[in-house]
């Protein structure tokens, strides 16, 4: 039974063990192509690690296999062939049991039986001691015989390794190994690099950057709380009473700009905290990639194939739940291309191909999305047998089959339950796998696209959003709404000139150097206004994604950041037309537009032609969601406005059949839009319906004064009642006629 | 030594007999059953009507400020903001609701967990809630009756608390979007 303190520092020593042992795995494999003396040298340091530390938690029995471990490979010491194949396979397959014994020792369950681990490594062992320097060891049967035969050196040698082996079990707190002389130096350099980080569990950080992400609110608390002293102080400006508040203001003003400077050093400490956690969260890709090598030897020695697998872009750090996630499908991919994509050495020699097939994992990281190609250059998907498949397993009907163009063929593969394979092996044939990585990357907000070519191979693109990463963006406002455009979309920006605009009945265009541009407006797109031509010295946007150009025409350009964009909640995920959301430096929210949305949006243009179109004025959030809910319920088109200024200011560019207004709004109130609305000779008979929270004689007067055609208090605004008091002002502006 | 109650000079008799009062509430056993067969709920209203929601659901209720408007979302989508961390949907509950009337614009988001694997969301509302005790018995019998995402619990003196299953509430929002 371990030491209770012992025990609280397992589930640390799991995750250093687990690093360890990827390290060791990857030399082994390195070494078995050829020897590397560096490489070797951090296989026997990593084997003694195990050893040491195991023996400090009071875990003998894996300080002793590891033990055995070392000893089957300290011989080979100071020669230089490849290590043979046999003691490879050994010792990757006790690697496996003494991480699964270490895992149950940590769960407290069913420890696996470490017997057979020690049998297979005395006897490969002792075929490696046979083997004389320059010749490589096989694992036949001499490995048996010499098992039976000890020689009297052995034997001794033997017998001191149970006593330091009993010495250890006896003290197991103590290190009691010494460590091999060469890597020694190198060894204490990196225990005291170790000696500088801490271990911490994942849901620590998580809640850190929590914390973090709190902080970065109060402080927005702070600058919120500024302004509304500054409002105070204004109003106290106001009041004419200069002398008698000079004191006062005094003091206030000090606690703003102080308020100010606390504010900004706030900021200044959330911005750093973030640089940093950004730092702790992430990793590089191959920390997932590497371990595949693993696989693809194992696979290879399964399958009787010959395999490289090659890894592009494994430095690419990434946010470390994102590569947890990842690691699953990747490891699918890379299997599935191993057995089914590569064909046997003689198969691909006869097709005029390596013999060694190679299996290319390449990531690329472009603003805040990921590219994960992983391709291999076998045999292609074969069509005919995706076809038999999906024949047999009734997955598509016959008919449609034989109708669908290869690109069809291949999605199907995504299917669930689909298997091309009639046998079930190890790897594969059970039809659960590829619909199970597709769904895994769509959990992460990705996609996973193939494309095949028969006899040439297999390349599946993983597509998803990378967090944690910053992007440029810029900055843009339309309307009340800022919103971002990702910067590698955006050619260049100019403002609007009349003679530079070929305006038809449907369409407008720019000339922009020798070439006409389809000219779109942002608001529009967003169905937050109507059509408009751009003004003379409206900030137009040359955009292009997926070789398709516009201009875009936004009200105003803010300017350029890089900018962290994070996915929107699954409420809105699905809305084609943002990537994601960011955040500003004050903390508020932008939405980042998909470039290929914008211009690609031609077929969406038609959408609010020939409905009803109403314009909601109020300030309240909440309020222009109810009203555009009763609205658009009932079929009608909404546009809002948050101010009676901005309700002007679309009046002017548009047309709508009703506007609803709230009364009590800041600076304009609902009757002064009124008013100054009838001042307008083509808003004249325009019905307007006011909305008060008060449902006062008085008001509706007042009301009917300015020139509203109908009145609702709030709680009457429930869907029936607010369409039809719409009907009847519209009716009675009809009747009126 | 005894310890003699201190009265200042300037409290008045009704002052005295408050304090009395709520001294000897203080002193009465805890009435452990009492506890035990509630459910503690915020409430809170939406127009004329009073609704209530587990207050273990509840996380927070956080002013109705900095939320992001997103243009194309449906009309029940107010917008999206940043809590802890996280990017949340905000919501018109009257929306949800079904379209209903409001006495005053709401100025909270109350911030729930709706029991979607600890995803969070925020829902408008006109004041903050105040915590009520509904009896076990009412919630099971009104839970009974319910069809849909809304339990009448109908409380002594006919005062109804629409009890809301959030879960259901935007089960069915995700199913309509389905259909739509």
């Amino acid at each position: 039974m371990l030491d209770p303190m012992m025990e609280q520092l397992l589930p640390g020593f799991v995750d250093e063990c687990k690093e360890i042992v990827e390290r060791v795995t990857d030399h082994l494999i390195e070494l078995e192509k050829a020897h590397e003396r560096l490489r070797f040298d951090d296989l026997a340091r990593g084997l003694h690690t195990l050893k040491g530390s195991a023996a400090t938690l009071g875990l003998a029995e894996l300080s002793e296999l590891a033990h055995r471990m070392e000893d089957a490979v300290l011989p080979l010491r100071g020669k230089t062939t490849a290590l043979p194949g046999a003691l490879t396979d050994a010792l990757l397959k006790t690697l496996d049991t003494w991480m699964a014994h270490l895992r149950a020792t940590t769960a407290k369950s069913e420890l696996p039986d470490l017997k057979p681990s020690h049998k297979l490594l005395e006897a490969v062992r002792h075929a490696v001691q046979a083997v004389e320097p320059g010749k490589p060891a096989a694992n036949n049967g001499k490995a048996g015989a010499e098992k039976r035969k000890p020689s009297a050196a052995a034997e001794k040698e033997k017998e001191k390794e149970k006593k330091s082996s009993k010495r250890e079990r006896e003290a197991p707190v103590a290190r009691a190994e010494p460590a091999p002389a060469e890597p020694a130096a190198e060894e204490d350099a990196g225990a005291a690099e170790e000696a500088g980080s801490w271990r911490v569990r994942t849901r620590e950080v998580v809640s850190l950057l929590h914390e973090v992400e709190r902080l970065r609110e109060v402080r927005l608390r702070l600058e919120e709380r500024r302004r509304e002293l500054e409002r105070g102080i204004s109003q106290l400006a106001r009041l004419g009473i200069l002398a008698q508040t000079a004191e006062v203001r005094a003091l206030l003003m000090g606690v703003q700009r102080a308020l100010s400077a606390d504010g900004d050093e706030a900021g200044d400490i959330v911005a750093s905290m973030e640089d940093e956690l950004k730092a702790i969260c992430t990793l590089p890709v191959r920390t997932v990639l590497e371990p595949l090598r693993r696989s693809v030897r194992d696979l290879c020695k399964q399958s009787g194939k010959l395999a490289r697998l090659s890894i592009v872009g494994g430095e690419v750090s990434l946010d470390r739940r994102v590569l947890e996630s990842l690691r699953g499908p990747l490891v699918h991919l890379v299997r599935n291309a191993v057995d089914h994509g590569l064909e046997v050495p003689d198969v691909r020699e006869a097709r005029g191909k390596h013999r060694e097939g190679i299996v290319v994992v390449r990531v690329e990281q472009q603003g805040n999305m990921l590219f994960i190609e992983v391709s291999d250059d076998g045999n292609g998907l074969d069509l005919a047998l995706i076809k038999q498949a999906a024949r047999e397993l009734s997955i598509v009907p016959g008919v449609e089959l034989d109708a669908m163009a290869p690109a069809q063929l291949h999605q199907l593969i995504f299917r669930n339950g689909f298997s091309t394979r009639r046998t079930v092996t190890e790897v594969s044939g059970r039809g659960v796998g590829m619909d199970v990585v597709r769904s895994q990357i769509q959990a992460l907000q990705g996609h996973i696209e193939v494309q095949s070519t028969p006899g040439q191979g297999t390349r599946f693109t993983l597509t998803l959003p990378a967090e944690l990463g910053s992007s440029p963006v810029l900055v843009v406002r339309c309307g009340e709404h800022e919103l971002g455009i990702p910067m590698p979309a955006v050619e260049t920006s100019l403002l609007a000139r009349s003679g530079e605009l070929r305006v038809a009945r449907t369409r407008v265009q720019l000339s922009h150097r020798d070439h006409l541009i389809p000219v779109q407006d942002l608001g529009t797109l967003l169905a937050l206004r109507q059509p408009e031509v751009p003004h003379d010295g409206q900030p137009l946007l040359v955009l292009q994604s997926q070789g398709r150009r516009i201009a875009l025409a936004v009200d105003e350009v803010i300017g350029d950041r890089e900018l962290v964009i994070r996915p929107l909640p699954p409420e809105v995920r699905d809305l084609a037309a943002y990537q994601g959301a960011a955040t500003l430096a004050r903390g508020e929210l932008v939405l980042i537009v998909r470039s290929d949305w914008l211009t690609g949006v031609e077929r969406r243009e038609a959408n609010l032609t020939g409905t009803r179109r109403a314009l909601v004025v109020d300030d309240s959030l909440t309020a222009r969601a109810l009203h555009r809910t009763a609205l658009e319920s009932a079929g009608w088109s909404v546009h809002t406005a948050s101010s009676g200024r901005q309700a002007l200011e679309q009046l002017r560019h548009s047309a709508y059949d009703v506007m609803v207004s709230d009364i009590g709004m800041d600076e304009m109130d609902g009757y002064q839009l009124t008013v100054q609305a009838r001042a307008r000779p083509e808003l004249e008979a325009m019905p307007i319906i006011l909305v008060s929270a008060r449902d006062s004689e008085s008001d509706q007067q007042r009301g009917a004064a300015s020139g509203a055609d109908g009145f609702l208090s709030k709680k009457d605004c429930a869907a029936g009642r607010l369409i039809a008091e719409v009907q009847t002002v519209i009716a009675r502006r009809k009747g009126a006629a | 030594m005894k310890l003699e109650p201190r009265f200042p000079d300037d409290v008045s008799q009704e002052d005295r007999e408050l304090l009395e009062r709520r001294a000897a509430r203080l002193r009465e056993k805890p009435r452990e059953s009492e506890e035990e067969s509630v459910l503690w709920a915020a409430e809170f209203p939406v127009g004329e009507d009073s609704y209530a929601l587990p207050l273990d659901t509840l996380r927070a209720a956080v002013p109705l400020k900095m939320v992001t408007p997103v243009p194309l979302s449906p009309p029940h989508v107010i917008g999206i903001l940043r809590f802890q961390g996280q990017i949340l949907t905000a919501m018109s509950l009257s929306s949800l609701l079904g379209g209903r009337g409001w006495r005053e614009d709401p100025a909270v988001l109350l911030v729930v967990d709706p029991g979607l694997g600890g995803r969070l969301l925020a829902l408008d509302c006109e004041r903050i809630p105040k915590p009520v005790p509904l009896p076990h018995a009412l919630v099971e019998e009104a839970l009974a009756r319910a069809t849909g995402a809304v339990a009448e619990v109908t409380l002594p003196g006919l005062h109804q608390v629409n009890l809301l299953d959030l879960r259901r509430l935007m089960d069915r929002r995700a199913s309509e979007k389905r259909d739509a």
